[in-house]
């Protein structure tokens, strides 16, 4: 399923081999000649140009990828890294404490965030004779129905976070910054029905844009991505998949847009040195060239004029952008709790014997987390939000129909507090019992949803399955996959994230995950609640 | 380590007095054949704290060469202008070189220093695109005066940012039809000195035409001012930032940025005509203000660094390369000329930046406004 994004993976460390392979081991460079960096997962795509780098400064960049939120909570915590790289620093600047740490910044290339319309589409919605699109025309489109679109979740990545941001800004109707009076009246709930397909990365929403084109209209994503998805690469590994048949149509709305950055954060002063080299190197015309070249991402160093025709002549008018934390904070919230489509979530759960002790402790504290127990930041993002469902259906040797529950999150705090209160409790008295008939209980989570998307098709529908073992009594994947194909088209779409845990098997997890649209998450090495708190993104 | 600081702090004095005690020696014995060998020994290590606009020509290797020529290894680190003279450990250092009147006179005091070294000046510019000025243009708020210059009206522009107009409200705009507000994107104010520029300016307009002086008149402006700085959302923390958003970015980030004119002189004389948009304009505010990069010594060192700066020849024709003023403006027109830059010989209307401490209470005023 990801063949192409792992070959985009696999490059860089092939580099990385073939130069460390030489005539001898990679040698230790001495401490002022490496610098750590903490590195958001869509510059991934640089890593082939590090060998280079290496070769011309003597020096080694060392990259650990975190998501920016999640990134600014380490760095929070104390964390020590030489330098920060992500798609934007906007977020960690408005951030007292990370604004601290920051020494100096300077911004490598730019990719602004942005709309990609199927051309046929773009056509039918006679949006070519509109001489400029506006954020409101495609809000427009979208709570009428013509239009629907992918968009990853703003509190998980980065795309989803600006995009939010734009468009926040565009609908204000507002000339300047955003207040929090602003988020207060805001209403996006009518864009956000458009919504068809949500991901906490930027990169698996390519992926699943391009397994799926022929039923989501358009994905908001970097410029970058899109314009490469339509030529058939993706990114600077260069690996090539099949152009899109149905070219997406950028749109650069006229109401404006947020462009990320990438800025290079110095945040060990004692590296400055290393850190001027390779910021220097960076933004050499040479440098510049191979990254426009090769990432698609637009350069800042202005001698190196832009490719001709690689990027849409369109007047990038720039939204301003909150300056204060409050605000930034309060429109994520809003987004997940008054704006995006509500989620029905399905948690398909092991109890089997297998579970006991440690296993079922972890089961316990990742509900708990998502029930309002991780008070962080991004845990705060994570847990349940407002007028979210939730379906519980543990298993052993069949579907525990004495433990289902299905629990309704409020409008408001207070509600909500029950509501989590509730799922708290459950999870301190889980216990274990029997077997593991993994497929049937995501039969029963199939079974539910179907009848729940009769009631109320608006909501966002996605299954979690997390077992320790291996199915072993019950539906057998064979079946499965029979049950799945009887099941109405629409049903078919709920896609199952699955997690890999304790013993469980890659192989028929990673199918299960394949076959629905999904994703698998391996939690063998990771805590469960680390996991679920990612698997949220998608949700 | 502030053992080892203390160590070095003595030592460091008597390694020099060493030295010049045997480079006396050396001439004293040796009228001929060694010199170069001693010239070497001779270099003496200067140190000081900078404002980072002016790092690029610190760091200039034909300036490092012409100061080692005269026997001094520079160093300079870079520090926001506002806190340097409120930093511990400014003792180790031998000169501080900010950005801006205020910050230098709030130093000399502090430290009751006798002399400093107004080096070179650069007045506050705007960086603009033709299609903007167009339509300001239309609208009497900007003038053409040079081929390639112009002065902008800032009362008048400050009257529009304050009624908070927009740029698609003007009357006639077809060619920057945008909803955001008419702003002029800085920095920020709490972190930089060119923002700060910026509220002098601000400050002076909406006293009639006055610096500001007093607590009263500080409580009458601000109300007009503050909204021109929060209403710009983020901001970035140092003047670097702005102006390559402006050069890399274009129109539709920002259609009005301040800047240093130096900052824009120097790009157009290391930047090949093809390469840049030939859309870009510069605007100079009637009145404008000046940053003065003044050279405060904190010692003997520093006071001879001082000198260099402030009179040598070669020294101050490389500040011109770099767009920065100095008091013979027939270098600075020289200079340009034969790199075929056009800018105005003198600008008449430059009013003075408040006092330091009136600068400082305006600026803790906006920086608790931002984090309300």
């Amino acid at each position: 399923m990801r063949h192409w994004l792992k070959t985009l993976f696999i490059l860089p460390a092939l580099a990385v081999l073939l130069t460390a392979c030489g005539d001898e081991a990679p040698k230790e460079l001495p401490p002022e000649r490496t610098l750590t960096i903490l590195a958001g997962s869509e510059l991934k795509d640089v890593e082939p140009l590090l060998p280079k780098l290496e070769a011309e400064t003597g020096i080694r960049l060392k990259f650990e990828y975190s998501g920016t939120l999640d990134g600014v909570e380490r760095l929070q915590a104390g964390e020590a890294f030489d330098a920060a790289w992500f798609s934007h620093a906007k977020y960690l600047m408005l951030d007292p404490t990370t604004r601290a740490k920051v020494k100096a910044s300077e911004k490598i290339m730019l990719s602004p965030v942005v709309l990609g319309v199927k051309e046929s589409r773009f056509k039918a919605l006679g949006w070519d004779k509109k001489a400029e699109l506006t954020w409101k025309d495609i809000a427009q489109a979208a709570a009428s129905g013509q239009f629907n679109f992918a968009m990853t979740n703003p509190t998980s990545s980065n795309t989803g976070f600006s995009a939010l941001m734009g468009v926040a800004a565009a609908f204000a109707g507002k000339a300047d910054a955003l207040t929090e009076q602003d988020v207060a009246q805001l209403d996006l709930t009518g864009l956000f029905k458009g919504q068809k397909l949500t991901a906490g990365s930027s990169g698996w929403l390519a992926e699943r844009y391009l397994a799926e084109a022929d039923r989501l209209d358009g994905m908001i994503n970097y410029e970058s991505v899109l314009l490469g998805l339509n030529v058939g690469t993706s990114g600077a590994g260069n690996s090539n998949v099949a152009p899109l048949k149905d070219k997406l149509h950028l749109v650069y709305p006229r109401d404006g847009i947020v462009t990320a950055d990438y800025p290079l954060l110095l945040l060990n002063d004692a590296k400055r040195a290393a850190y001027d080299k390779v910021v220097a190197w960076l933004k050499s015309a040479e440098t510049q060239q191979a990254l426009m070249r090769d990432t698609r991402r637009r350069p800042v160093n202005p001698s190196v004029a832009s490719a001709q025709g690689l990027f849409p002549d369109a007047l990038l008018s720039e939204l301003p952008f909150p300056n204060r934390i409050e605000v930034v904070n309060k429109l994520l919230f809003s987004y997940l709790n008054d704006q995006r489509r509500p989620a029905h979530a399905f948690f398909v759960l092991d109890i089997s014997g297998s579970m006991e002790g440690e296993r079922l402790q972890g089961l316990r504290a990742a509900l708990t987390s998502l029930a309002g127990g991780d008070t962080s930041l991004t845990g705060r993002f994570a847990r349940f939000q407002n007028r979210e469902r939730i379906s519980l259906i543990p298993f052993s040797s069949g579907v525990e129909q004495d433990l289902l529950l299905a629990a309704d999150m409020g409008k408001s705090g207070p509600e909500n507090d029950k509501t989590l209160n509730q799922i708290r409790t459950y999870a301190g008295q889980l216990g274990v019992r029997g077997g593991t008939a993994l497929y049937d209980a995501v039969a029963e989570a199939y079974r539910q949803a179907a009848l729940a998307m009769k009631n109320d098709p608006q909501r966002y529908y996605t299954i979690v399955a997390m077992t320790d073992g291996e199915s072993n009594t019950g539906m057998t994947l064979a079946e499965f996959k029979r049950f799945y194909a009887s099941l109405p088209p629409d049903v078919r779409q709920v896609r199952v994230f699955t997690v890999l845990f304790g013993d469980s098997d890659p192989a028929e997890m990673k199918t299960l995950a394949e076959l629905t649209g999904g994703h698998m998450f391996d939690s063998r090495k990771t805590s469960l609640s680390r996991m679920f708190k990612s698997i949220r993104g998608y949700q | 380590m502030s053992a080892a600081d203390s160590v070095r702090k003595f030592v460091g004095p008597l390694l020099t007095l060493l030295l010049l005690v045997g480079v006396g020696l050396g001439i004293w014995y040796s009228s001929d054949g060694k010199q170069e060998a001693d010239k070497a020994a001779a270099v003496v290590t200067i140190k000081g704290l900078i404002g980072s606009e002016k790092l690029p020509f610190l760091q200039d290797p034909r300036v490092l060469a012409y100061l080692e020529k005269q026997g001094i290894k520079l160093e300079a680190m870079k520090a926001g202008s506002r806190e340097i003279a409120l930093r511990p450990d400014l003792k180790q250092f031998d000169y501080a070189y900010p950005a801006g009147v205020p910050a230098a006179t709030k130093l000399q005091k502090e430290q009751n220093i006798r002399q400093t070294y107004p080096t070179f000046f650069t007045p506050m510019a705007l960086a603009s695109w033709k299609p903007v000025v167009a339509v300001l243009q239309a609208n009497g708020i900007v003038e053409q005066r040079g081929k390639s210059w112009y002065i902008v009206d800032m009362m008048k522009l400050m009257r529009w940012m304050e009624e908070g107009k927009r740029w698609r409200d003007i009357p006639g705009n077809s060619q920057y039809p945008v909803g955001k507000s008419i702003l002029v994107s800085t920095t920020d104010v709490r972190t930089s000195n060119s923002a700060a520029m910026y509220l002098s300016l601000l400050s002076y307009l909406a006293n009639e035409r006055n610096v500001v002086q007093d607590e009263a008149q500080l409580r009458q402006v601000l109300p007009l001012v503050t909204p021109l700085f929060l209403k710009q959302g983020y901001q970035e923390s140092s003047s670097a930032g702005p102006f390559e958003d402006y050069v890399s970015m274009g129109m539709g980030k920002a259609p009005l940025v301040l800047v240093y004119e130096s900052q824009f002189i120097e790009y157009l004389a290391r930047t090949p005509k093809d390469a840049r948009n030939p859309d870009m304009v510069l605007l100079y505010p009637e009145p404008t203000v000046y940053t003065k990069h003044i050279l405060t010594p904190l010692n003997e060192k520093g006071r001879r660094l001082g000198e260099l700066f402030a009179n040598d020849a070669t020294l101050q024709r490389l500040a011109v390369e770099y767009g920065y003023r100095v008091n013979n403006p027939n270098l600075f027109r020289e200079v340009n000329q034969a790199r075929g830059i056009e800018a105005p010989d003198n600008l008449l209307d430059v009013i003075d930046p408040p006092a330091y401490e009136i600068l400082e209470k305006m600026i803790t005023a906006i920086e608790q406004q931002m984090s309300r």
